[in-house]
């Protein structure tokens, strides 16, 4: 196992899409923006999808307004690209389907339950290891599964079906999401473990 | 220091990540997440590039989003010891204990089985939120609108079956 994690490091530092340190500072950064906001609580991410809470789907309209809208300048001023998934459409339904159900179990995405351990968060180490036992059963049942993944409609972006008007439907599509954002409730479910001494 | 950032605070500061990230400045690619974790999977139980195709194809993104990964979880640690000063271990979420029931095993059990669907689920959709939702959103992705839709649809009406309904406020 030790030579597979020497082996992960290096094929970062060779693949160009910026240095080892990059990576984990941006890691670092990301983990650290999850956990002061709070959005790794189970309170935050099931207490959306129960109506108890409005922090997420306000810090990602907001994310996504602003980072759609940056995006797009970077891409026309030549300092990114797009990478954008395709649709494969039995597999994105299905698998958002399940991802949906484990989400508001777990109360995490795969990303938050990282940091939610990093808090001492026991459920969540217990996540992590589900986890990790899902993504070795799709890696070993793979060929089978790929099967039934498709069609595959491409890599569409929204804008493409408007093409000479795309930096105006990047502004409506942000400023959308900003106004909704702003104008959601504040909803805040106060866990009280949070304000006990520590 | 406050112990917490409100929603638009991180918002900014999220999307400032993600420029840094996207940009060539960075690492000139978006951020994902559970490429990452069916990546440290098949580190952790062996199954290498050359006799499984899975491994082979995700080994790329795979070996950046586990290393992003590494990165993200001493940034929480770091944060919760030293900023929100929230680190202590515990067992069962509060809102867990109001709306379903007090028992480890239990909270235990759906944990692991939810970890299992979430990663799972999201490398047959092909990406989870922060891939799909964030990383595909900014970009006006089809791939994310869609899974959006159906994964915080499916949540919202899982959570209706599967927890109780609201009770007094009092009994927390």
């Amino acid at each position: 196992m030790t030579d597979r994690i020497v082996h992960m490091f290096d094929i970062v530092a060779r693949q160009g899409h910026g240095s080892v340190w990059t990576v984990l500072f941006t890691g670092f950064v990301f983990g650290a923006v999850i956990l002061y906001s709070r959005l790794d609580k189970f309170e935050k991410m099931a207490g959306f999808m129960l109506f108890e809470d409005t922090l997420v789907p306000r810090m990602a309209m907001t994310t996504v307004a602003l980072s759609s809208l940056g995006f797009y300048i970077l891409v026309q001023t030549g300092y990114a690209s797009y990478s954008v998934k395709p649709v494969l459409l039995a597999g994105l339904i299905t698998g958002a389907i399940l991802f949906g159900i484990g989400l508001v179990i777990l109360g995490k995405c795969p990303s938050a339950f990282f940091v939610s351990v990093s808090e001492g968060r026991i459920d969540a180490l217990v996540g992590v290891l589900g986890g990790m036992v899902g993504g070795a059963v799709f890696t070993l049942f793979y060929p089978q599964i790929k099967n039934f993944m498709g069609p595959d409609l491409g890599k569409v972006q929204i804008f493409h079906y408007f093409e000479d008007h795309a930096l105006l439907v990047v502004v409506i599509f942000s400023t959308i999401l900003l106004i909704t954002a702003y104008l959601l409730p504040t909803i805040e479910y106060k866990d009280p473990a949070d304000f006990k001494k520590n | 220091m406050p112990r917490q950032i409100p929603w638009w605070v991180g918002g900014i500061a999220m999307s400032l990540l993600f420029y840094f990230s996207f940009s060539t400045f960075g690492a000139n690619r978006p951020i994902g997440a559970s490429t990452g974790m069916a990546y440290l999977a098949t580190v952790l139980f062996g199954l290498d590039a050359d006799s499984y195709a899975y491994t082979a194809e995700i080994e790329q993104s795979g070996a950046w989003e586990g290393v992003m990964l590494i990165g993200l979880f001493f940034g929480g640690l770091f944060m919760s010891i030293f900023v929100t000063k929230s680190f202590h271990l515990s067992l069962i979420p509060t809102l867990w204990k109001e709306r379903k029931n007090r028992s480890v095993k239990s909270r235990m059990l759906w944990s692991f089985i939810a970890g299992f669907l979430l990663v799972f689920g999201a490398r047959l959709a092909g990406g989870c939120n922060a891939g799909h939702i964030l990383s595909g959103g900014s970009q006006l992705a089809l791939s994310g609108v869609i899974f959006a839709v159906f994964a915080l649809g499916t949540g919202v009406i899982t959570g209706r079956f599967f927890y109780k309904k609201k009770v007094c406020k009092n009994d927390r």
